[in-house]
């Protein structure tokens, strides 16, 4: 009976000081983030007709969300992208494209695009389309818009996400860069994405 | 509470001291004044500049008016997570002895509605309107920007 009590107690001490030991209460449950943004194709609209990402396989394509109302943040984006272009060799630029996406189609035809464009850099190319397809290409990079009526006198503004999105030779989103990137970075991420140079044909 | 009270002081004091000779306007200097040269199309652009107080008491911009435009806006952008929103202010503050950027990203002046487009080398009078009614005309160059920039705003 006794040796049947210490064993208890030496069984219930165990117990104690494994528990102390090797029990963790659970942690809270986790914050589930939204997958990340792969990227993907789109098809949108440009001076010349229908203009798909895929359109660019083999160039670097960087891809920026705005609208030619915006008085800021979108030259501010797009020169810092024209300085970057010029950064680069005449060989490495003819391996890159920049993709400037309106999220304003009711203001931004292809023609008004093509001429706001064309004034930063002729390697940036206008695009935009019905609105549903507009989200549909930006979701797929996780850029969101949001039109606000309220912000100023002067007609709507629309909020919307700076970042610019670095897809490289195959299609795969490999970097989204925050706004206002110094053009001697982005000429740096877009010299790391590059692809190599087609080897000439003798 | 402590700044409710700072604020009611500074009010009093602005109202205590009405059409002073030595208004707000005349303690801020205004640095590198310059319109964004606007990209064709686009219908509003906006103008930067550094304010700089050299009084002892902080200065509020609660105007600006142009000619050259239909609408002038005080604005400032918010960066929310990476999405941009810009909104209309009701004033920019310039710290006692201090300095406020109107620069790429953050405050300006929004000229919206151009009456006739701007040219590079264009100079736009810009009046800034002060909360103690004062006010100071400003000549602001137009100009194709080096990129956003916001460290090179000042001479150069």
């Amino acid at each position: 009976m006794r040796t049947w009590l210490i064993a208890l107690n030496l069984l219930l001490a165990a117990a104690i000081v494994g528990a102390t030991f090797f029990w963790h209460p659970a942690p809270p449950p986790a914050l589930v983030l939204a997958p990340a943004p792969t990227g993907g194709d789109f098809e949108l609209d440009g001076p010349q007709g229908p203009v798909a990402l895929r359109d660019f396989r083999g160039k670097l394509v960087l891809v920026q969300f705005g609208y030619t109302y915006c008085p800021d943040i979108c030259p501010t984006a797009l020169m810092e992208i024209a300085q970057a272009f010029a950064e680069l060799t005449p060989d490495e630029l003819a391996r890159v494209q920049a993709l400037f996406v309106s999220v304003d189609p009711e203001r931004d035809d292809v023609a008004r695009l093509r001429e706001y464009t064309a004034f930063f850099h002729p390697n940036i190319l206008g695009l935009t389309g019905p609105l549903p397809r507009i989200r549909e290409a930006a979701a797929r990079f996780g850029a969101v818009f949001s039109r606000q009526d309220d912000a100023s006198a002067g007609g709507y503004v629309i909020d919307h996400s700076a970042l610019t999105y670095v897809i490289d030779a195959e299609g795969k989103l490999v970097a989204a860069l925050p706004h206002a990137t110094p053009a001697r970075l982005l000429a740096q991420e877009i010299r790391n994405h590059l692809p190599p140079p087609r080897k000439e044909t003798p | 509470m402590n700044r409710v009270l700072a604020c009611l002081g500074l009010v009093c004091t602005i109202l205590a001291a009405p059409a002073h000779a030595s208004g707000m306007a005349d303690r801020i200097q205004v640095g590198d004044p310059h319109v964004r040269l606007a990209p064709p199309g686009a219908r509003a652009t906006a103008a930067f500049m550094a304010l700089q107080n050299d009084g002892e008491q902080p200065a509020h911009l609660v105007s600006a008016a142009s000619d050259a435009a239909r609408i002038v806006e005080l604005h400032d952008h918010i960066n929310d997570g990476g999405v941009m929103r810009m909104r209309q202010v009701k004033e920019i503050a310039v710290p006692a002895k201090g300095e406020t950027l109107l620069k790429p990203g953050s405050y300006h002046i929004m000229l919206i509605d151009m009456k006739a487009p701007l040219k590079e080398g264009d100079h736009v009078v810009i009046t800034l309107g002060f909360s103690d009614g004062s006010h100071k005309a400003i000549h602001a160059t137009v100009r194709k920007p080096a990129g956003g920039a916001p460290m090179r705003h000042m001479g150069h």
